[in-house]
Formats: C-alpha cells, structure tokens, sequence
C-alpha cells in the first residue's frame, strides 16, 4: 500500500501559532501507523498567505489540508485515510 | 554601513586578543582596545600594561589604552600623544617607572602599518612561516631619556601576521627549572612558527588563544605571575558571506534577485521559509526540509547554499547568541548561522522588503519592520562588537 504523505508546515506562522508541538508527532503515534505514513517537513506550504486559510498551524494529509492542527487531529484524518 | 552587497578587493584585517589574569586577581591589567574604520579601511588597536596587577593597572591601561585610540583616531601623531600621556599619567615613585607600557597599531587595508612601542616586548611578525625582522626607529622621549618609544613602518602582504604580547607572554615562567629566562620571545617565536606551519588557517582569535595559552602553561604549579595578553593581527582576503532574507518587493524581479544570490563568490545563507521557496522555485533547485528540534524550526537542504533556515525566530535568536553566546552545547540553526557569521569577514544582507500577507493582518502587522530592525540590530553588534564589515541592500 502506499504510503501517506503528511506534510507539516514549519514556517514561521505556523510555527508561533501552535505547529512547533507537531515535532512530536512521530513519537505520538504506534509502530502500525508510523510505518503507514511518510512525514516530510515543509517550510511554509503557502497557505498562511491566503485569507481563507488563515488558520494556521497547517499539516497536509495526502494533500488534504488541516487547519489548526493538533496531533490529535491528524492522527485522526491519517485514520481516515488509511479506513477509506 | 555601505548599501548594496559588493565584493571588497581591498584586504580584510582579522585583529583579536586573548588574555589571562594573574592568578588570584579579579581583574586584567592588560587593556587591549581596537577599532575599525570602514570609511578610512582602517584598524587601530592598543594594548597596554598598566604597571602592576588588580584594579590599579587596570584603570591604569584602560587610560593609557583610551587616550592613545583617542589620539590616534584623530589624525594625531603617535609620538606626540605618547609625550601627552606620559606627562599626564602617574610615575610609580619607588620603582620611577611610569604607568603602563603599550603597543599602538595603525593598520591600513592596503597592508601598510605602523606600530609604536614603549615598553611592551617587540611584536613578532610572521610570513609564510618565517619571522621576519623589522628595523625600528628609536625615539627618545623629549622628557625622560630613560624612555624609548619604538616605530617601525612595515608593509604587511596578504596573510602576513603580526603578534603582539604584554610582558606575561615572554616572561612566562620566569626562574623555573627549566625556563630561567622566561618563555621570552625567541620562544614565541619558535612556537608561533610551528603552530602556523601546522595551521597556516588560524584565525586571530584562535592564534592568540593558544600562544596565551601555552605562555601560562609555562607556569610552575600553574600560577600565573602576570597578567598575560597576545594579540594577533592577520591581513588576508576577506571571506564573504551573503544571507538572503524575506521575499523581494517587486515579485518580477525574483529571478534576478535569486540569479545574483547564488552567483555570490562566498558563502550563501538563505532565511526565511517564502524566500527559500523563492530561490528554489526561480533556479529549479529542490529543497528539503528537516525536523524542527526544540524551539526552532529546522533547516532546509538546497544545493548551492550553505544554510536554509526560517527567517525571523532564527535571525532572533541569532541576535541573543551574539550578545550573549550560549554557553551550552546547543545545536540549533541560530548557531549554525552564528557560527557561519564568526567565520567570514564580510557580512552582506539582501533584505527583502516585501509585507509577508501572512502578517498583514491586525496581529501582524509589524513583520516588515521587526525583519528590517532584526537584521539592523545584528548587523550592528556584528561591527561594533565582532568587528566585522557589514552592508545591507532592501530589494
Ligand atoms: S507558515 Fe505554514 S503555511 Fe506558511
């Protein structure tokens, strides 16, 4: 099975706004699920500059966004993902 | 300042100090001052040895320092201050030797020095791993015979270096079993040899940390019996480094504003996550992201570029670093940055000056002014404390 992509924003909006906590992603999640998905970092994915996006911090899941993003709400749409 | 990165053909004067004290003292009394001045390309510096240790000899070579970098920064002439100070400083009734010795150093970016002693050990200067000698002129203090000003005029050629110490160097270890004499000079030489011939890269700093070093290990029982100073003055070509910070106003300019960043001859620092995205998209360069660890976003991986961070938090901590270097072992992008800032000479932002949209919004509306004061504050304590050219062009 493929992979999903989750991709964390690490540029400076979404830093302050909440994302430095998104580092501890990998450490939150169980071996099943870590080894089912690819983080990759970013530097800033472009939305904190659009006004409708203006919630950050950002993660993209697969390419979907997750505005305010906790850990908790990605482990969630990562779940989804792999339900679907 | 000087706006508007160029490469600067004349050369670059590394010039640093270390010191140790004399054991049980509080306080050096060695003075060591130098100043640069961009317009003149020029370096002063001064290192004097106020008679004595503790509070006395400090205060003593901190006159004696102030007074001659004064002078001196003037226009006026060495020899004329010297007299000025002599006559004004206190004479040590008992010993009949006055105040404190000294080393004044004129330094021009083209090489040519001049260099005055009154009492300090003569000053070493090295090239290609060979001491080479330098003729004084004497001059006779119009008012205490006893008094001998030395001045010499050399021209240095690049990657020549000249060392300068108080009496704590040569004489270090001093009526010990195996150094009766002292360390004295012949050995500073031999030392100072050997170490370049190993290290022909030193830095100033790092030279004169480990010939005051070796000095007090020459020591018995490790007490040191004077303070004890080196300075080092290297002339070399200057290393340059450009950082790259903030998206440009004009977007249709971005190619070329990338297009110049990259072909910078030195090193290359981008800061800011839009501005890297910037490059990496107008060059067609990939560009990978790491983790953030700890407090600060991670770094980003682009070839050709010698650092990709985020912007402002790290140009932030950069400036807490510089005023005050962390004493633990950290390992974050600010010291990565730091580190890159320490080892240049030449020191060229190209601040972009656009509103991040991001910001541009009640709670941010002050982005473009915290970068442009960020980087005006580092490039500040960059000259003034690390002694460094700086120049910042706004694109
Ligand atoms: S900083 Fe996260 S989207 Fe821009």
């Amino acid at each position: 099975m493929k992979k999903i992509d989750v991709e964390i924003c690490f540029g400076t909006t979404c830093f302050v706004l909440g994302g430095s906590h998104l580092q501890e992603l990998e450490n939150s999640l169980d071996n099943d699920l870590k080894e089912k998905i690819n983080i990759i970092p970013q530097n800033c994915l472009g939305l904190c500059k659009n006004e409708n996006y203006s919630q950050a911090p950002y993660v993209k899941v697969n390419g979907q966004i997750i505005d305010r993003a906790t850990i908790e709400k990605v482990i969630n749409k990562i779940k989804c993902e792999i339900n679907e | 300042m000087v706006l508007a990165p160029s490469m600067n053909k004349s050369l670059f004067i590394d010039i640093s100090c270390s010191q140790i004290w004399k054991t049980n003292q509080n306080t050096c009394g060695d003075v060591f001052l130098s100043k640069r001045f961009p317009k003149e390309r020029r370096v002063i510096a001064v290192l004097s040895d106020g008679l004595g240790s503790g509070i006395k000899a400090n205060i003593l070579g901190q006159m004696t320092a102030t007074m001659l970098l004064r002078y001196v920064e003037q226009g006026r002439d060495i020899e004329k201050a010297a007299e000025v100070i002599m006559d004004t400083l206190p004479i040590c009734r008992v010993r009949k030797i006055s105040y404190s010795t000294f080393t004044v150093v004129d330094c021009h970016e083209n090489g040519s020095v001049v260099i005055v002693e009154e009492g300090n050990p003569g000053f070493v200067w090295m090239r290609n791993g060979v001491h080479m000698e330098a003729e004084p002129e004497i001059i006779v203090s119009k008012k205490f015979s006893t008094r001998k000003m030395h001045r010499y005029k050399i021209n240095m050629l690049p990657d020549d270096r000249l060392i300068f110490c108080s009496d704590g160097v040569t004489q270090a270890g001093l009526g010990s079993p195996r150094l009766k004499g002292g360390w004295q000079r012949s050995g500073l030489i031999e030392y100072s040899k050997t170490l370049l011939l190993d290290n022909p890269e030193l830095t100033s700093k790092e030279l004169a940390r480990r010939i005051t070093l070796a000095a007090t290990y020459k020591c018995m029982d490790n007490f040191v019996k004077d303070d004890t100073s080196t300075a080092v003055l290297h002339v070399r070509t200057p290393r340059s480094v450009l950082v790259f910070t903030g998206p440009p106003f004009h977007m249709e300019r971005d190619n070329e504003h990338s297009q110049r960043f990259i072909q910078f001859p030195g090193q290359k620092v981008i800061c800011g996550g839009t501005t890297a995205n910037i490059v990496s998209r107008e060059l067609n360069r990939k560009k990978e992201t790491t983790m953030a660890s700890g407090d600060l976003p991670g770094i980003s991986v682009m070839e050709g570029v010698d650092l990709v961070s985020e912007g402002i938090l790290t140009l932030t901590r950069v400036l807490e670093y510089l005023e005050n270097p962390p004493s633990k072992e950290i390992r974050d992008a600010a010291v990565s940055l730091a580190s890159i800032f320490m080892e240049n000479d030449c020191i060229s932002f190209m601040v972009g000056a656009k509103m991040n949209q991001a910001y541009y919004d009640p709670e941010w509306p002050i982005e473009l002014e915290i970068r442009k004061t960020v980087v005006r504050r580092i490039a500040n304590i960059l000259e003034e404390k690390y002694l460094k050219k700086v120049e910042i062009e706004f694109v």
